[in-house]
């Protein structure tokens, strides 16, 4: 055994003294300063709170001011009091409508994510897959998904599986994207560290892999939302008999210009709601990450 | 002493070592016969200028590159079993810590992976004990990034020794350190290692750093990297701060300097 070298943690900042011996690291000679008070800032914390209801109640108030002030007619452009009153006066209509729509959309989102992150995950691991897979996506994202939609109804019928595979092709362009980059920027570093170690693959891709792509398939997931609710009422547009986008399409052909725009205002609810929700989970799994750093945003 | 029965008892030995790297049409030379036993329990430094093959060596050693020609042997192993049997606690250059676990979490990293090997590391209460006796006990539950660079290489150097490996491989652990933090780092690190007791393979650019550290420094020269001298330490240990005032470290310092000059010149 070697002989032992003394040495104490001189340089712990903020090391807590219990005893209050004067641990090393604490000089008892230097007098104790107290810390200023920090001013607690409620007004700052509601107002950020409160901020994007303002947002929204000023871009209302803004539209309603232009169609009172320009006098216009519903049918070019109605007060959006009467679409949300409309609305809230037909919640039958609009929650049962929107429960299709958003369960096509959630089953377009997770298949997309995970057909994704299977496919990125082959990318990543091998150069052969990257190349062969590649020019795949390309023709998938260059493609309009709108003109696949009567083939998927030839194939599966009126079923919901025209809408969610729709919504699974608008999503799954970003979500491989963002995975494959998320997977392949890990730290050469820390890899070779558990290359040390003799980790397996399955371990550097569960422990490594995955939680460095987490970031990156958050901020897919954001932008998912939308293009899958998108994906879901282009689908159908095309043939269904039920789902906000049929519910807008048949207000289109009758000039039921309410229905038209609670259609879209419900849909508008429905990705902002699911967008939050994204975000309030984003914040609790990515508590680690640098993108949830208040301080950085101040200039 | 046969240099074959040195290599038999050595825990880590290079035998006329060769490595090239070969980048698109760039065929760089990385290494050139190079020799060297590192006894058990023996601490030897890897210095030279940049690029003369320290990291390559130090990977060798590792099992994290295999040589062209030559061989490197790890306690009688080749380095690709001694790895499998989790026989390194590897030290990078960055502290390359996870940044969703927390120091008691990244501090456990490599005794959680690779579980099939008999090495499980300290056991948790040995980890926190040692945790506890280099200061990170405040910090147990912090993430990466709320601590320093000084805490965040002391939480890398942890980990390599709460996995209780006999062979240690440090890749120039305190050179992104700020000087003062970077002194108390080579205490801490002889500390720890006095302890265990561990192999280690040090690679450095600080002379200083190099002499109050090691038994040995082996002096590396560049283009191709080789071993130009191994220059005997001879300080006393236990080994403190005081040690760096006294007229043998200086020699020994000036030895180093001028096999540096030597080698850079040749």
């Amino acid at each position: 055994m070697v002989e032992l070298t003394d040495w104490t943690p001189s340089s712990v900042p903020g090391r807590p003294d219990p005893e209050g011996d004067g641990e090393p690291g604490l000089d008892p000679e230097f007098p104790v300063e107290e810390p200023p008070e920090v001013p607690r800032r409620p007004v700052r914390r509601a107002a950020l709170l409160v901020a994007p209801f303002a947002g929204l109640t000023a871009f209302f108030v803004g539209w309603e001011i232009y169609v009172v002030v320009r006098n216009l007619r519903p049918l070019t452009l109605p007060l959006p009091s009467d679409v949300i009153i409309h609305v809230v006066e037909n919640p039958g209509f609009y929650s049962r409508n929107g429960l299709v729509t958003i369960q096509e959309a959630f089953w377009g989102f997770w298949i997309a994510f995970f057909a994704a992150l299977f496919v990125a995950t082959w990318m990543a691991h091998s150069q052969f897959v990257e190349r062969a897979t590649m020019p795949v996506i390309v023709l998938m994202q260059s493609t309009p998904v709108a003109v696949l939609v009567p083939i998927f109804l030839l194939w599966f019928g009126f079923s919901p599986w025209p809408k969610i595979l729709t919504a699974m092709l608008f999503a799954w362009v970003p979500f491989v994207a963002n995975a494959l980059i998320g997977l392949r920027s890990i730290d050469s570093e820390t890899h070779e560290l558990l290359r040390s170690v003799n980790a397996s693959r399955w371990e550097i891709y569960w422990r490594l892999r995955i939680p460095h792509s987490l970031p990156y398939l958050f901020a897919a997931g954001r932008i998912c939302v939308g293009l899958a609710l998108v994906g879901a009422v282009v689908g159908e547009f095309f043939n269904s008999r039920e789902g906000l986008g049929n519910a807008a399409r048949v207000a289109q052909s009758r000039l039921l210009v309410d229905q038209l725009w609670g259609s879209v205002f419900v849909l508008a609810f429905i990705g902002v709601a699911f967008v939050l929700l994204l975000i309030a989970v984003e914040r609790r799994v990515l508590r680690w990450h640098s993108s949830q750093d208040t301080d950085h945003r101040s200039l | 002493m046969s240099r074959a029965d040195t290599a038999a008892d050595a825990a880590i030995s290079f035998e006329a070592v060769s490595k090239w790297f070969r980048r698109k049409d760039l065929l760089v030379h990385a290494l050139s016969r190079v020799s060297l036993d590192v006894r058990q329990s023996e601490f030897v430094s890897l210095i030279g200028p940049s690029g003369c093959g320290k990291s390559t060596m130090l990977r060798l050693a590792g099992g994290l590159l295999e040589p062209d020609r030559g061989s490197v042997v790890v306690d009688n192993q080749s380095p690709a079993e001694a790895r499998r049997q989790k026989r390194y606690g590897f030290v990078p250059q960055h502290p390359a810590l996870l940044p969703w676990r927390t120091v008691r979490r990244n501090v456990s990293l490599l005794s959680d992976v690779n579980r099939r090997q008999d090495n499980p590391g300290m056991s948790t209460d040995d980890q926190l004990a040692m945790l506890d006796d280099i200061g990170l006990t405040p910090f147990l539950d912090s993430l990466p990034r709320e601590l320093s660079g000084g805490l965040q290489q002391r939480v890398s150097i942890a980990r390599a020794f709460a996995l209780g490996a006999p062979v240690l491989l440090m890749d120039e652990p305190f050179s992104a350190l700020d000087e003062i933090t970077r002194a108390d780092m080579r205490y801490l690190l002889l500390h720890l290692w006095g302890q265990i007791g561990s192999t280690v393979l040090f690679v450095t650019h600080s002379i200083p750093e190099a002499v109050v550290l090691s038994d040995r420094v082996a002096v590396l020269g560049s283009r191709p990297g080789r071993i130009t001298q191994v220059i005997d330490v001879g300080l006393p240990r236990p080994r403190h701060a005081e040690v760096e005032d006294s007229d043998d470290f200086h020699q020994v310092l000036g030895e180093v300097r001028a096999a540096l000059r030597q080698g850079w010149s040749s």
